[in-house]
């Protein structure tokens, strides 16, 4: 560490050599010529980390590591004779070791073909003992609803342009994840936590037309996935779980577990699209969409052990299970718009949508009991359920220009739907449905008193008369207010205020939810030399609803509270130059700090300086700090220093 | 529903009443005889720096594009005929988008880009019903790679940050999607000129919502659904944004989070009028002053949905 900080000190003196600034990005030739085919900048470093106090709960939040990085690739190639592409452009970040890997490809072809590809590789990292752990408090750290799993995610999309009306295109993605875990094997009475790993691949092939026209677009698309996934969870010692109190006075414990889903998907989906305008003052548009998942599952589960079912108080020594079920979700969704322009000043927008989803499944699980001195009692279980969803939804919007500076909006939606949810296909007491409905006004001023002053005023506030759940919107109002002053070239201000207001005074329920967040941020660049950019927002949120207390049915009220402050800034500054090289310093970065129902403090400060060191290459160093703390969970608090230090090669 | 009635009368109504419709962008200014087109060449000997830009730009391409009568014109497709402007030096004699109102300036761009499917929801956009500007977001002159609009992720968040500052501030809390640190970026969920969705939200695969398109493992369909993952979408028990509980919950515990929704006694519908119906009691069992049964997901795992199990517990 102390010879890395001598390092940072003495590069600067190093750097007196050093050669031009950055390349001037302004306009030149329209022509690339030799030396611009090829442009771009590879951004290589190494970074170092120390972390003080918990350092799962910095994985789960931050998990940056030490070690050599690619921190960034960035490059472009411009073929002059326009051979396979006319431009093709590739960036790629943090790879090396890092969280958060991706690449990102762009190839076009002007008239041929136009091609993107993007890549993500994303770390997951979750070991927090205070959200579940139920022996936290006794000293037992289980570390259950934990996981380490990364996702990966590819795109590829082509579009073919052998005109200009007629455009194929296809595209295929992979969303896949794997990884390890502690999860929660549920069996009467205890619960024991156990390995589990899983893996999942879901496949998505389309592939269209779009039909490109003057006065009209129409893009229809096929399209279908495939899914698998693998979930297994084993034990193969002595396990004695959550509950550690003897149950009629026997120890409750797990000695074997091998459980496995194995799931397989598929759904085919269609689009259709369209927008037009026949006529100057009428734009049209409307789409159908379509989709249908489809998931078959196996399911199978062997344990042994002292177990209990509660139903009977039967203890067995184990237990074998057998499952299958196969599921639908037809869904289909409409929706048609157009905006009409009457007179010059008023714009009517209005669109109506539909959107309607059917789920339904249906399988078998059979349940063996094994006994130490009786014969195996077999237990089948038919599987079934039932979501149905109905939505509607129409609106209208009036906006009028009163003066070329003041805009007026007002509205009106009308929305509506039924669900039904239930353990059974067919109607009968183990379904359950329910309604809404909500009358939303919306209104709203876009007021340009200059072009360096503007501000704008967002209302809706809805009635409802039938919700879904307890916590849903019900009788709400939702505001937002924006202004925007440019003091100068220099300076320009910025203020939004956000209001959402949500009551549901049923009985029982007396639901009570308000939050408000006003942000303020400042841009500031008296010369080309310095930028500051500064914001700060305040956020509030109370949230009050009754509930009923399980055990005895006691009527309760949950209570959330969540003040915050947040801040960002960063000031950038050029230092004194040599050899007509600038080098810059830049600090900032970010803090946090809520109280509440979670009081919460999250600092991220960071410094940076670049210094060119020669013709194209610069030395980039950065120090980053995050400290986290919970005022409830002082041990999951943790202080992480991070130093990165690197060059930038540019062209 | 009366009002909707004489809402659809006045539609129907208003294209009679319309004979004399809008220009859908506004006009140069009216002199005594009009302007004609010149031709961008006219352009580049005073404007040389926005002129070698726009031909290594995207928009370049409306030099070549006979179609839309455009070829060789591409600086006056959007500024209007501009012989006067040439002829003058007049900065008046032109159409300068810039000093139009959104939507005026918006129309410009819209004159080609209207009938693209990228904005098959704009009329449901929020943006457009905000007079955000297609130059908001979009540089019309701009070259280089990342055409007219920033490409990288960590660009992309800057740009909508500059107006949504209260959601960026939100990303600065512990758990969040990666947006900071230029993983993911706002357009992997929102789409930002609109979408039929709430909240402008992508979908993934025609209908389904966006946040399947990475989590894919959670879609199903299942068994046994969690109905308020689909009846009102993952924004029920989380905040995507960022948040201070753990999992981006929006409770800072996870049993208020469940128990809110699921305290309706089966004889609610007798007792009061319109009651929510969907959740009901979990059984007395539950003792929620013991641990093990304070994080309901430690016991009903499955809790976005089970292939397998009802109460979702495996």
């Amino acid at each position: 560490m102390k010879f890395l900080l001598a390092l940072l000190a003495g590069f600067p003196l190093l750097a007196q050599q050093a050669a031009q600034p950055t390349p001037d990005a302004s306009a030149s030739s329209p022509t690339p010529t030799g030396a611009e085919w090829f442009t771009g900048s590879i951004d290589l470093g190494y970074r170092f980390t120390s972390i003080g106090g918990d350092n799962d709960v910095y994985r789960s939040v931050v998990n940056l590591g030490q070690g050599p990085r690619l921190l960034g690739l960035d490059f472009t190639i411009a073929d002059p004779k326009k051979r396979l592409f006319d431009r093709l452009n590739v960036r790629a970040y943090n790879w090396g070791g890092d969280p958060y890997n991706t690449v990102h490809v762009d190839a076009s072809k002007q008239g041929i073909y136009d091609f993107n590809f993007e890549y993500r590789d994303l770390a997951y990292f979750n070991l927090l003992p205070s959200f579940a752990d139920p022996l936290l408090g006794t000293g037992v750290v289980l570390d259950e609803d934990s996981y380490f799993a990364r996702r990966r995610m590819s795109d590829f999309n082509l579009d073919l342009l052998p005109g200009h009306h007629v455009i194929p295109f296809l595209a295929y993605g992979r969303d896949s994840g794997e990884g390890t875990g502690i999860s929660t094997f549920y069996s009467d009475i205890n619960q024991y936590p156990i390995a589990d790993h899983t893996f999942d691949k879901t496949d998505n092939y389309r592939g269209g037309v779009r039909l490109e026209f003057n006065r009209f677009h129409v893009t229809l698309e096929q399209g279908g996935t495939t899914l698998r996934e693998d979930q297994d969870a084993y034990n193969s010692t002595t396990n004695y779980g959550n509950n550690l109190q003897p149950y009629f006075g026997q120890n409750l414990y797990l000695s074997s577990l091998d459980q496995a889903y194995g799931i397989s998907g598929s759904s085919i989906y269609t689009k259709a699209l369209f927008t037009a305008n026949p006529v100057p003052w009428l734009d049209v548009s409307g789409q159908f969409l379509y989709s249908e998942p489809k998931t078959n599952v196996n399911y199978t589960q062997f344990d042994t052990g002292n177990l209990v079912l509660q139903s009977a108080i039967l203890f067995y020594t184990g237990e074998q299970a057998l499952g299958f079920a196969a599921g639908k979700q037809p869904h289909t969704t409409g929706n048609i718009g157009f905006q009409l322009r009457p007179f010059k000043r008023v714009r009517i927008l209005e669109s109506w949508m539909t959107d309607r989803m059917h789920t339904s499944a249906a399988g078998l699980f059979t349940d063996m009991i094994l006994q130490p001195v009786s014969s195996a009692d077999t237990i089948l279980t038919p599987l079934s359920s039932l979501l149905a969803l109905n939505y509607n939804q129409e609106q209208v919007d009036i906006l009028v220009d009163v003066t070329r500076k003041l805009t007026l909006h007002g509205g009106y939606r009308y929305t509506w739907g039924d669900a039904q949810t239930g353990d059974a296909l067919v109607a009968g007491p183990g379904q359950e449905s329910s309604e809404m409905r909500q009358q939303t006004g919306i209104g709203g001023a876009n007021f340009r008193a200059t072009q360096k002053l503007s501000a704008n005023v967002d209302f809706e506030g809805t009635a409802s008369d039938h919700a879904y759940f307890r916590t849903s919107l019900y009788n709400y109002q939702r505001m937002r207010a924006r202004a925007r002053y440019q003091v100068n070239n220099a300076l320009s201000l910025q203020a939004v205020f956000t209001l959402l207001r949500n009551e549901n005074p049923l009985t029982g329920i007396n639901y009570s939810f308000l939050s408000r967040q006003n942000s303020l941020s400042a841009s500031w660049t008296p010369s080309k030399k310095i930028t500051v950019l500064g914001e700060y927002t305040r956020s509030t949120l109370r949230s009050d609803i009754g509930y009923l207390e399980p055990e005895f049915l006691s009527p309760e009220t949950s209570l959330y509270r969540d003040n915050a402050h947040s801040a960002t800034s960063l000031v950038d500054v050029a230092l004194p130059g040599y050899a007509k090289l600038t080098p810059r310093l830049a600090f900032g970065g970010s803090l946090f700090i809520s109280s509440g129902s979670r009081p919460t403090t999250f600092y991220q400060p960071m410094v940076r300086l670049t210094v060119p060191l020669y013709k194209n290459i610069a030395w980039k160093s950065e120090y980053r700090y995050y400290g986290y703390g919970e005022l409830f969970y002082l041990y999951e608090g943790f202080r992480a220093h991070l130093l990165q230090t690197g060059l930038t090669i540019s062209r | 529903m009366p009002s909707n009635r004489v809402l659809a009368i006045l539609l129907l109504c208003w294209p009679a009443g319309a004979q004399t419709p809008a220009a859908p962008a506004a006009p140069a200014p009216a002199s005594s005889t009009a302007a004609t087109y010149v031709g961008s060449e006219t352009c580049q000997p005073c404007h040389e720096d926005i002129y070698n830009a726009l031909l290594k730009s995207p928009h370049n391409l409306i030099n070549k594009e006979k179609w839309r009568n455009f070829a060789t014109r591409a600086c006056e497709a959007c500024h209007g005929p501009g012989s006067k402007h040439a002829d003058s030096a007049d900065a008046s004699a032109i159409r300068n988008p810039a000093k139009l109102s959104a939507d005026e300036s918006s129309q410009i761009c819209l004159k080609c880009h209207l009938n693209q499917p990228t904005h098959i929801g704009r009329i449901e956009s929020s943006h457009a019903k905000n007079e955000v500007a297609c130059v908001a977001c979009h540089s019309v002159h701009a070259h280089g790679p990342n055409g007219l609009v920033p490409r990288k992720m960590a660009a992309i968040n800057e740009l909508c940050a500059g107006c949504h500052t209260e959601v960026w501030a939100q990303f600065q809390r512990p758990y969040k999607h990666r947006l900071p640190e230029g993983a993911m970026s706002c357009v992997d969920c929102h789409n930002p000129h609109g979408s039929i969705f709430a909240v402008n939200a992508q979908a993934y695969a025609a209908n389904e919502t966006g946040c399947f398109r990475c989590h894919g493992n959670l879609r199903g369909p299942f068994t046994f659904e969690h109905a308020p993952v689909r009846l009102e979408g993952c924004g029920a028990c989380h905040e995507p944004h960022g948040s201070a509980n753990p999992r981006m919950l929006i409770r800072a515990e996870v049993r208020y989070l469940c128990l809110e929704c699921h305290a309706n006694l089966p004889n609610t519908a007798a007792a009061v009028k319109n009651p929510p119906a969907l959740g009901g009691v979990p059984p007395a069992f539950h003792d929620l002053y013991s641990p093990q049964f304070q994080n309901c997901t430690v016991c009903h795992m499955k809790i976005h949905g089970s292939y397998v199990n009802q109460e979702l517990l495996r």
